[in-house]
């Protein structure tokens, strides 16, 4: 039987942040959401599942307002949560995020045969927790999966690279970062939602992790940025486009 | 106070967000100009549990509150007020009603397929000299052995058309009185009930809606819906759960003016600014917003009213009639913020004007709610 576990990130979702003055941001009436390319890989998880049987865990590491996130991670076809919860959790780096989930996989979600990965968070996309989760299990991570088939004890998986796809193939276990196209999310309906809360959670918090270290990325501000256009207008004839290409290339877009 | 909507009911909201921007806003246009009922929105609100929502899970529904359905219909509603309309009456009206007075047998013959939104519901009662005057009604029932025989003309049947399960309402016994009349519950294709002429209607058109017409129509007595002489009561218990659903309806449309408004009016530059930057504007969407609230709040009391099991009656007119009113008032606006590209076919404003209008007149018109309000209060 599979153990499946799907990581998630509970995120601001970006439509509600306002420009507030000059550079400030308002964040005052944002609303959260799962982070959009993890739900491809929560989806994934259940997908398989579904076709192979087994077991889906969701993990989620954040804030007090996780366990809402938790809820509606749970209403989209996972069996078990694990909360990982603390306001010290709230703006972690990922380098700190990833130690927190290989310590949970590792000393409560054992043993486990695939963890799934959005390619990035919908904040920060920086795409390292997937892979340094991999690191710190020593299993191999494949990144930027778009398609994926099982085959005897080991996974196949088509990989969106820049000019070509790669097919690869890995042992089981192992890591997965999924691209959007890897499937279309399902949408819960009422009864996923009412029964997500009575699905068994495990809840950690910071001190079921006693090497916890403070993120060494410390966010100082969050500034909004202001595109200045430079309105310069060019004409309509062989002259005017020659001077486009002369200032594009002062500004160092064509070379 | 608590102005809270649980966990759930704001996830289920968000679930309803997305469901209508992937399968109903694409065609919302294309569905009220067509005329069209979206058979296929229905199923996929079916597969979700949508469709029964406060029904309770061994009759096939989600077993939630009134609340959470009223939630359902605001939000569908906000991208396509007649989708949002079949919903109220197919849950609101006719679930509720089976659920309230159906025996045991009848929940669990017509229940499911209605929560499955297998079946599609609709409430017959007004006929052409019988609207707010539910008295005035022609329609007769007559005893026959273990059957009963209707005959009559109904008109202005919502779902119609498209409906599976509909419930009946005419004279047993005249001479009864208020006590005179029966309901029954007449499953489609019964011979005798045929669908009529088909309205064409100023808005809500991808709701469609016919004449009934019974000629002869042979029924079991096992449907009798509730007691005989019940009629009129059920059809007033069955309004007035309806007419939460209408303001929750009209509070739909109301924040779908509200978006469009602020929307336009930040983008639209006349004079070297966005016309938000205007006063008179501005002011007209600082109204819209507040009215709003007010709506959405009436309309929420109403429903936590009917989920605490107490009387809801006058809360439910109340709130029927200031977001309709409202509604109406507010989507004038809408069009007139976009001016002339708000009046012309293809801007949301122009269909939400359009839809508004009926909230002021269906399950009780703007002054028969002021009849049930006042009659409360001056009894």
């Amino acid at each position: 039987m599979l153990h499946i576990i799907a990581c998630c990130k509970w995120v601001i979702d970006e439509v509600y942040i306002k420009r507030g003055r000059g550079e400030e941001i308002d964040f005052s009436s944002v609303d959260w959401k799962i982070s959009d390319y993890d739900r491809h890989a929560l989806e994934e998880a259940v997908r398989i599942k579904d076709s192979l049987g087994g077991k889906v865990t969701v993990l989620t590491v954040g804030a007090e307002n996780a366990v809402k996130g938790m809820k509606d991670m749970l209403s989209r076809g996972a069996d078990e949560g694990c909360l990982i919860k603390d306001e010290s959790f709230a703006r972690l780096d990922p380098a700190v995020t990833a130690d927190i989930i290989a310590h949970a996989v590792k000393s409560r979600l054992s043993p486990y045969d695939l963890i799934f990965f959005g390619d990035g968070s919908s904040d920060l996309y920086a795409r390292q927790v997937g892979p340094r989760v991999a690191a710190k299990l020593g299993i191999s991570c494949l990144t930027g999966v778009r398609k994926i088939a099982f085959k005897d004890g080991y996974v196949e998986a088509e990989r969106s690279l820049e000019r070509e796809i790669e097919i690869v193939q890995a042992p089981l276990p192992v890591a997965i970062t999924v691209l959007p196209e890897i499937n279309t999310p399902r949408i819960p309906g009422v009864k996923d939602t009412l029964l997500a809360s009575r699905k068994p959670v495990l809840n950690l918090s910071s001190c079921d992790f006693p090497d916890y270290t403070v993120p060494a990325v410390r966010t100082v501000a969050i500034k909004a940025v202001r595109l200045d256009r430079g309105c310069v207008f060019f004409e309509n004839n062989a002259g005017g486009i020659s001077s486009l290409v002369e200032e594009l290339k002062k500004k160092g877009i064509l070379s | 106070m608590d102005f809270k909507l649980t966990e759930e009911q704001e996830l289920i909201r968000k679930n309803m967000r997305e469901f209508c921007e992937k399968y109903v806003d694409p065609i919302a246009a294309e569905i009220d100009e067509q005329a069209r009922f979206p058979k296929e929105v229905f199923e996929k609100l079916g597969a979700g549990d949508w469709m029964g929502i406060p029904v309770p899970t061994k009759y096939g529904g989600a077993g939630s509150s009134y609340l959470t359905h009223i939630v359902a219909v605001e939000e569908l509603s906000r991208s396509c007020a007649a989708s949002g309309f079949t919903l109220s009456i197919h849950v609101g009206i006719v679930e509720m009603l089976l659920l309230l007075y159906g025996t045991e047998d009848q929940k669990q013959k017509y229940l499911p397929p209605l929560a499955r939104g297998e079946e599609l519901g609709a409430f017959v009662l007004t006929e052409p000299g019988a609207g707010t005057d539910v008295m005035a009604a022609q329609t007769e029932i007559t005893r026959d052995g273990d059957d009963y025989v209707i005959n009559g003309t109904k008109t202005f049947t919502s779902n119609g058309p498209n409906a599976g399960v509909y419930i009946v309402f005419g004279w047993t016994d005249k001479s009864a009185g208020r006590k005179g009349m029966s309901a029954f519950i007449v499953p489609k294709g019964t011979p005798g009930m045929r669908v009529g002429e088909h309205f064409q209607k100023m808005g809500i058109r991808a709701s469609q809606t016919s004449e009934m017409i019974f000629e002869n129509c042979r029924i079991p007595k096992d449907n009798l819906l509730g007691k005989e002489g019940d009629g009129l009561a059920i059809a007033m218990t069955g309004l007035d759960h309806g007419r939460i659903g209408i303001a929750a309806q009209s509070v739909g449309i109301l924040q779908a003016a509200l978006d469009e408004s602020i929307k336009y009016s930040k983008q639209r530059i006349q004079f070297g600014a966005p016309i938000s930057r205007n006063q008179a504007i501005a002011w007209m969407i600082a109204d819209m917003a507040t009215d709003l609230a007010a709506a959405r709040f009436l309309t929420y009391h109403a429903a936590w009213l009917k989920d605490e099991g107490k009387p809801f009656s006058r809360e439910a007119s109340m709130a029927k009639l200031f977001a309709a009113e409202a509604a109406m008032k507010h989507t004038i606006k809408a069009v007139q913020i976009q001016g002339g590209y708000g009046y012309c076919k293809g801007a949301k404003v122009e269909r939400l004007m359009r839809d508004a209008k009926i909230t002021e007149i269906y399950e009780g018109t703007s002054e028969a709610q002021r009849m049930v309000i006042s009659g409360s209060l001056l009894r």
